[in-house]
């Protein structure tokens, strides 16, 4: 029998600060819990340490709009490029899809991690490739999102070639089309193995 | 010609009510599935929808763009037929801006904008049929529009308009009552902490009156609070069993 579950709304106080910590979709004020969202009431007690509080968080079914906050891994797809930088616009955050795409740029010196300086974009990127990115930045007055593929699991992951098929990654920094077999070059991903379907 | 008497000496107002007694309301969430937030709210015969967009990435101009919170974005808009006399401008005009600057500041109160910077939150108010309390209509749907899009807000905002007739402050005032001058409050309430977010007046009171009608539309904006509460929780209540939890 599932225990019942508690509702609770925005201004409703939760819990004294002595009971519980803060989670997500709560706000604390004056010593007291309150919920900040209108949803389920969870408290989930850390599993191990005996002495930590447990978090009291308030869950929506829907999960509402997830921004891309610094260090979280994007999909993004490229929109523009130009030799200093390329223009992407970002389409998923970790696996969660956005409902509106944020815009991002990749600059040239955070396209690879060794010969920052000798980077040409246009042999690392084209517009319609799909992009893994790293969030560096939120960016300020004047720019957009900052991004990062300056790893080896970050880059290009898929591609079409100049006569409209997907490409195969044969190295790190070459893609070949299987029914041309031209190469071209691009910033390819290190995909994971347990991700690959063989 | 008689006047009309918008106080009875039983103390009943010209539609019926006592001088503390709010308007029926009725108000449903979620009406639009494309939008990420959305609630529509009757008071009486006034009807006010409210749509709400966000977060999202800032349109236009970056530069209005905020390092730490959120911008809040509020328009407001009268449909034509929502008056006796069909309306020749609908957007633009003063009234609108006003409006739409005054919900602004009411929800930037509210609204928990730390957790979202540098992103934009879009709150879009139609009134349909605008019988009195339209500010109260349009934060009260409001309200309901943004909890429904899931972001975090500290607390309802609660809105009622309150009005001095006959030494009796009225709560909840209908368009003939507002029409027929005397003054005129619009409160907007955080209820938990009981902190006002916007009081707006713009009439002759004498200041003796205005603890008593500032507290009739307090205990308004309570009222509205329990049955705007009862209305979320049985809407989560409804997505919840919805989703099969």
């Amino acid at each position: 029998m599932a225990p019942p579950v508690r509702y609770c709304v925005p201004g409703e106080r939760l819990c004294n600060l002595e009971e519980g910590s803060p989670g997500s979709g709560t706000y604390t004020r004056h010593g007291y819990i309150f919920s900040s969202l209108a949803g389920c009431l969870t408290k989930r007690s850390e599993n191990g340490a005996v002495k930590e509080l447990p978090v009291v968080s308030v869950m929506r079914e829907t999960e509402s709009q997830l921004l891309p906050d610094v260090g979280a891994i994007v999909t993004c797809k490229v929109s523009s490029i130009n030799s200093r930088f390329a223009k992407v616009h970002i389409l998923y955050v970790g696996s969660t899809p956005l409902k509106n795409s944020f815009r991002g740029t990749i600059r040239k010196e955070d396209v690879r991690a060794t010969e920052k300086d000798k980077v040409e974009i246009y042999k690392s990127f084209r517009p319609g490739d799909i992009v893994l990115a790293k969030v560096i930045s939120l960016g300020d007055a004047q720019s957009n999102y900052l991004l990062t593929t300056a790893e080896n699991e970050l880059g290009v992951v898929v591609a079409h070639s100049e006569s409209g098929v997907q490409m195969v990654p044969i190295s790190w920094c070459e893609m070949q089309c299987p029914k041309t077999h031209t190469k071209e070059f691009r910033k390819v991903a290190r995909v994971q193995p347990e991700f690959l379907q063989t | 010609m008689a006047g009309l008497e918008l106080l009875s000496d039983q103390g009943y107002r010209v539609d019926g009510r006592r001088a503390g007694e709010l308007r029926k309301i009725q108000a449903r969430m979620g009406v639009f599935a494309q939008a990420d937030g959305s609630a529509y709210i009757e008071q009486g015969n006034t009807k006010a929808l409210a749509v709400v967009y966000g977060p999202h990435e800032i349109r236009g101009s970056r530069s209005r763009a905020l390092p730490d919170r959120a911008l809040v974005n509020c328009q407001y808009s009268s449909a034509t037929f929502s008056t006796g006399e069909r309306k020749r401008r609908p957007h633009g005009d003063r009234k609108s801006c006003e409006m739409g600057l005054q919900l602004r500041q009411t929800f930037e109160a509210a609204i928990l904008t730390q957790l979202h910077p540098r992103s934009q939150i879009d709150i879009y108010v139609q009134v349909l049929q605008a019988d009195g309390g339209t500010y109260a209509a349009c934060v009260n749907a409001a309200t309901l529009a943004v909890l429904d899009a899931g972001i975090p807000m500290r607390d309802f905002v609660c809105a009622c308009s309150a009005g001095f007739v006959d030494g009796t402050a009225l709560a909840d005032l209908s368009h003939v009552e507002e029409a027929a001058g005397g003054p005129q409050l619009a409160l907007a309430l955080l209820p938990a902490s009981g902190q006002i977010a916007l009081l707006e007046m713009d009439a002759r009171l004498h200041e003796d009156h205005l603890e008593w009608v500032l507290e009739a539309a307090a205990q308004a904006a309570r009222d509205v609070h329990t049955l705007l509460d009862r209305v979320v929780r049985q809407h989560v209540h409804e997505a919840s069993i919805l989703l099969g939890d």
